[in-house]
């Protein structure tokens, strides 16, 4: 039955190249595109947890859901030191958050202003990276202040220029300090660039009174797949009023974003599918209603309607066999060199930055699970394809079938 | 031994197209015969011939092949029994097109599970007796009608079947080559001791047959 099957592709060649084509082709586009739309998800994620969020926050519970000063950490010497022991940690620093009114000669601005330690965020954000103008903090700073380019616009300032902040201290006394602008950042997240400033977390401390306090403390991981364990790790040696979120928590609305942006995805490339399964089963249908006498042939001289089941599900079989697995492998060096070799276009990031793109590349993912996974789906296709055929071919006795035109 | 006991078959039963095709037939065909079933067209000779070889059903009445009452068989059973021990010889040669000849002669005796040296044997035996035998390598779009059509004769008697049904196998050749098949049909039928029933209204075919049953309307006017 294999040799006849083979024989029978063979045989039919314009059906069979036809056929084989358009799963390939089906299979390439799938895969291409499921690397693509991974890959800027991906990207997209990362981005956002590297610019400020990081992969894992440890807070006082509560703090997320309703961020004040009643819910900070306080005893933070003794947790920076637990987090020194846990594996899979790369990198970690504290931050203490304040809402503060920012004021220049023009214009007053409310923000936030988060004391940092710059040595360890440089660590686990890109505020550093993201300089764009004067310099980044550095521990001997006292009243600098490092400040958003949009903030800047907004209060119609520039580097040196003063700037009065005017905010409350962690027991809710009178906060009020004069800062320097000495440097200005752009992330390519605008609302987060509008709205930020940052001062060494030393002198911040002393203003607001909040030397071993911190809103919380970000951690960065060796491998963001294993955030959750590592989450857990924290969680374990932390005292029972601290809560460890990580970035699916964190990040919700962005996590959501994408499953959405994934639904959609899918169903572009449902319908797309349903093109491609009518096509394949029209040609399939075509296939057979040519051999319908051929086939009639072979009940008659005796095979059993089962064994021309089996006889053309074997060819369906090694046709898809063969072109998910020739479009799985194009498909999947696509990927791979486009993972390499991203694709650039230009002026992508200053279009997408809200999505926290914030790079020309058009990112890839090669995943070999996914990839495979969207192999099983074009192959799954063939076959539910060819089912109506061969159910239209079993309805035929013999006779009529040999007499068929 | 093949036997027909009152069988009738009708086609568009119970409309105003009812047609009965076989029309209360009971006869006895012998093993080794090399009978033809004649009549005008639409006399029923192929309904009659794929009601005996288990190709169509019938409405009433018994057939029996040697001890086989095949009126009584299911589909799968009718399909193994036409596999086992009956050749077919169609009107337009129908053989299998992604197939050479040797590969076609030998089809059978393959789904069978014959061994491949005894089916190369076979295809060997037949091709020379039907002189095809240096045309095996060929595909049958590359054969006359008439080297289709002996192709087509050495695929039903290959495995050696009890009975062989030959409808209208002269109908798309010329003289020269019904004879030349028919002679062959005859050698095979003597060498093998084959029983060879034909549907055939071909007169070198009726000629050269031992034994004539007549059709008419669908009831046999002479045996």
């Amino acid at each position: 039955m294999f040799s006849l099957a083979l024989k029978n592709l063979l045989f039919y060649k314009g059906r069979t190249l036809t056929t084989f084509l358009l799963s390939l082709c089906s299979t390439v586009l799938f895969v291409v595109y499921v690397a693509f739309m991974d890959g800027s998800h991906e990207s997209m994620l990362k981005n956002s947890l590297s610019i400020y969020t990081g992969a894992i926050q440890v807070m006082q519970e509560g703090h997320h859901e309703n961020p004040s000063y009643d819910t900070l950490l306080e005893d933070l010497p003794s947790v920076m030191q637990t987090l020194k022991n846990i594996e899979g940690i790369r990198a970690y620093t504290p931050r203490l958050e304040s809402f503060a009114l920012l004021s220049s000669e023009e214009d007053s601005v409310g923000a936030m202003v988060t004391g940092i330690v710059p040595e360890s965020e440089a660590l686990v954000s890109r505020l550093k990276e993201a300089l764009v103008k004067g310099r980044y903090l550095d521990s001997e700073d006292s009243n600098g202040l490092y400040m958003g380019e949009e903030l800047a616009k907004r209060l119609g300032v520039d580097l040196g220029d003063e700037i009065a902040l005017v905010g409350s201290a962690t027991d809710y006394s009178f906060a009020a300090e004069r800062f320097q602008i000495i440097g200005l950042f752009r992330t390519g997240l605008f609302e987060f660039d509008a709205s930020s400033a940052f001062v060494n977390k030393a002198y911040f401390d002393a203003l607001m009174l909040s030397e071993t306090m911190a809103s919380s403390i970000v951690v960065t991981v060796d491998d963001l797949e294993k955030a959750e364990t590592v989450a857990g790790e924290i969680a374990g040696q932390m005292p029972s009023r601290v809560e460890v979120l990580t970035w699916k928590k964190l990040m919700a609305s962005m996590v959501q974003a994408m499953e959405v942006d994934s639904l959609f995805g899918y169903i572009s490339m449902g319908l797309f599918f349903i093109v491609v399964f009518f096509v394949i089963m029209i040609f399939g249908f075509i296939n057979i209603s040519g051999r319908i006498r051929e086939l009639g042939l072979l009940r008659a001289l005796g095979v059993h309607s089962y064994e021309i089941l089996k006889l053309l599900l074997l060819e369906s079989a090694i046709l898809a066999f063969a072109s998910v697995l020739a479009g799985t492998l194009i498909g999947a060096y696509l990927a791979y060199f486009y993972e390499v070799n991203p694709i650039i276009i230009k002026g992508m990031a200053e279009t997408y930055k809200a999505y926290g793109i914030i790079s020309d590349e058009v990112p890839t993912r090669f995943d070999l699970f996914t990839i495979a996974w969207n192999a099983m789906v074009v192959l799954l296709l063939n076959f539910l394809a060819i089912l109506y055929p061969v159910y239209y071919i079993r309805q035929f006795t013999p006779t009529e079938a040999m007499r068929h035109v | 031994m093949v036997r027909l006991e009152h069988v009738h078959k009708y086609f568009n039963r119970d409309t105003q197209r009812e047609v009965h095709a076989l029309d209360d037939i009971s006869l006895v065909i012998e093993d080794g015969e090399f009978t033809v079933i004649t009549g005008t067209s639409g006399c029923g000779k192929t309904t009659l011939l794929n009601a005996i070889g288990a190709l169509d059903s019938v409405d009433s009445g018994r057939i029996t092949i040697g001890e086989t009452e095949i009126t009584q068989l299911d589909e799968r059973e009718r399909a193994a029994l036409r596999l086992q021990d009956i050749g077919f010889v169609f009107q337009a040669y129908n053989l299998i097109p992604v197939l050479n000849v040797a590969e076609n002669i030998g089809f059978i005796m393959r789904l069978q599970g014959y061994h491949h040296e005894a089916i190369e044997k076979r295809i060997r035996e037949v091709a020379a007796i039907l002189e095809i035998d240096h045309r095996l390598s060929a595909m049958p779009n590359e054969l006359s009608g008439g080297q289709q059509q002996r192709v087509a004769v050495a695929r039903a008697v290959a495995a050696k079947p009890g009975l062989v049904l030959a409808d209208e196998p002269t109908a798309n050749l010329d003289s020269k080559n019904s004879q030349r098949l028919m002679q062959m049909m005859k050698n095979l039928n003597e060498i093998e001791k084959t029983t060879i029933l034909f549907a055939s209204h071909d007169d070198y075919v009726v000629e050269m047959s031992r034994r004539q049953i007549i059709l008419s309307d669908g009831h046999v006017e002479k045996m």
